[in-house]
């Protein structure tokens, strides 16, 4: 076997990392440009110079202690700020997947942070254990859904992040770190990273023994809902709503640990879906359109569900849109609520979408939505991704800043690093850990300037 | 080093159809429902590995109308259209498949060696 010195192992091992027009040119050092990449719902694109395909740890150690130039990691695309774009290279750690280790004693799972969360679920029933909570869509990478603070439903249940319980973080300038409890302020920084403290690889998460889940669904009041929200939420594992714009109802989703056997335990004889549920078109009037929907609504008939809790939890989507979310704290969340909706009925705004309202528990990780000492509220609205969904988020992001909202990382916003220092308590302190880390901002995109004055 | 399209089927069947066992699609695959043109390609061991982690979990199952791997009648129908048609699509989106195919590691090279593969236009 021809044996590589180390020079020539680092050169090898970079070219065999980056990959397209560039690694082939003849030009040798002067890159082609490599092809455009997309976020998931379109609304974010850059040219970047190039992507590194990372296939190890050493590997990645290597090329962020051998280049230059700003790099941005990428999990499956799917936050819907501009996170990714940049001119520099791409960083891709989907080879750095799967199950590495794991304690049966512990329920702790060591996984690659480049793992897609609905590949896990299978993988972590094989040893016995599943993750407390999830996110909706199943695509994105563990990595990514942490780095952005993404979380599910529960007011007794953390985000994704919340869970970490260890992480290997390799650092803008290649060294690499692991974390634990044990590290301190930076493990709290890491654990909610938006991608601007390095490239973390691998992540060990607290997970807990496999569970069922039985889900349920139906259609009820708004207000006959949010004026008992707390003790709804209090009752259930999992309880949220989804105000139908244009109606006095929501759709409402609780979801509790089952016994039951596996199965869809109710179907509706003919089930009026959410796509039903549409307004009627641009030239019908708000009071039109909300009682076609008060109407539509009333038919809509009770599904129930059980299953493994992964698959309960998260979905695949088809329907790509763009989305912005906002945490609230509980105590304003049903008011924040009613204004949205309030607001787009009164201003006619033509969304189809509902919005979604749920509450998440309190948590350590800094940067987390709902970092504190108390849960929080989260408000989610979205536009599909074939319309400009600019003037409506444009109309409702004040409305979060008035009742005091925190912007999930991965979701648009338009807040500078002013406006977030005084939303998330420790937001300069992790702006001093990073600025340690990544003095030459390495890991800066334009976004990521903004939001680090940097 | 290429690997021939039976390995790829192989591996689909023992991972990517295990990982999407909580689909609504229940479509069964097997090597019964492939073409000969399918099964006598091979394709770029990296290639593969890029496919397998991204393009898979839906043309596996063809999970929202994706067209399935190896029906090449269906792929025949739309590669009519042009390559390069197919290629924007991939790239920039295209109904419910996202822009790249989930393929964050892709690039253009790579989009048409796996759009032959699927299509069993392939080498």
């Amino acid at each position: 076997m021809k044996k590589l010195n180390r020079r020539s192992f680092l050169s090898s091992s970079i070219k065999t990392a980056m990959v397209g027009a560039a690694a082939s040119s003849p030009l040798g050092a002067a890159f082609a440009q490599s092809t455009r990449w997309s976020n998931w719902s379109g609304g974010q694109t850059c040219q970047p110079a190039g992507r590194y395909d990372i296939s190890s740890e050493d590997q990645l150690s290597d090329i962020l202690k051998t280049t230059r130039g700003v790099i941005r990691p990428i999990g499956s695309g799917h936050s819907f700020s501009p996170l990714v774009p940049t001119d520099g290279h791409l960083v891709v750690i989907d080879q750095l997947s799967g199950i590495l280790d794991h304690d049966p004693d512990t329920l702790r799972a060591t996984i690659g942070a480049g793992s897609r969360l609905g590949d896990l679920g299978s993988q972590l029933e094989a040893i016995g254990q599943g993750m407390f909570n999830l996110p909706d869509i199943d695509r994105q990478t563990l990595a990514g859904a942490t780095a952005t603070g993404t979380h599910g439903t529960g007011v007794e249940l953390q985000s994704l992040s919340g869970y970490i319980t260890g992480l290997r973080l390799v650092t803008p300038s290649g060294e690499v770190l692991d974390l634990d409890e044990s590290s301190g302020d930076l493990f709290d920084a890491a654990r909610v990273n938006i991608g601007a403290l390095g490239v973390i690889t691998r992540i060990e998460m607290q997970n807990r023994k496999t569970y069922k889940l039985k889900k349920r669904e139906w259609t009820a009041p708004t207000e006959d809902i949010l004026a008992n929200f707390d003790e709804l939420a209090a009752s259930h594992r999992h309880f949220e709503i989804f105000p139908l714009v244009y109606s006095d109802y929501s759709s409402v989703l609780q979801i509790d640990e089952s016994i039951e056997p596996i199965g869809q335990t109710i179907i509706p004889s003919v089930e009026t879906s959410l796509a039903d549920l549409r307004p009627l078109g641009v030239n019908a009037t708000p009071a039109e359109k909300l009682a076609r929907n008060n109407a539509r609504a009333q038919t809509v008939e009770v599904t129930e569900a059980v299953d493994l809790s992964y698959k309960l939890l998260t979905n695949l989507r088809n329907n790509r849109f763009n989305e912005m979310e906002y945490s609230v704290p509980i105590e304003a969340g049903a008011d924040c609520v009613r204004e949205i909706l309030k607001t787009i009925y009164d201003q006619g705004i033509d969304v189809d979408f509902p919005l979604e309202y749920r509450y998440v528990g309190a948590e350590d990780p800094w940067l987390s939505m709902a970092y504190g000492d108390h849960p929080h509220a989260t408000i989610s609205i979205h536009r599909t991704a074939f319309e400009d969904y600019q003037p409506y988020f444009d109309i409702i992001e004040p409305i979060f800043w008035k009742y005091g909202g925190r912007p999930h990382w991965g979701k648009l916003h338009s807040l500078g690093h002013r406006e977030l220092a005084q939303l998330y308590p420790r937001y300069r302190d992790f702006m001093g850990i990073r600025e340690s880390l990544d003095p030459d901002g390495r890991m800066l995109n334009p976004h990521l300037r903004r939001l680090f004055n940097a | 080093m290429r690997i021939p399209s039976a390995k790829i089927l192989m591996l689909c069947l023992l991972f990517v159809l295990g990982a999407c066992s909580s689909s609504s699609s229940e479509q069964s695959t097997s090597s019964a429902d492939f073409s000969p043109a399918f099964m006598g390609q091979n394709i770029d061991v990296e290639v593969a590995s890029k496919w397998m982690r991204s393009c898979a979990l839906c043309h596996v199952r063809g999970e929202a109308d994706a067209p399935v791997i190896g029906d090449t009648e269906e792929w025949q129908r739309r590669l009519a259209q042009g390559e390069e048609s197919i290629l924007r699509r991939v790239i920039d989106g295209y109904r419910a498949m996202p822009p790249l195919g989930y393929c964050m590691s892709c690039e253009e090279s790579d989009f048409r060696e796996m759009i032959a593969f699927m299509a069993g236009a392939g080498q």
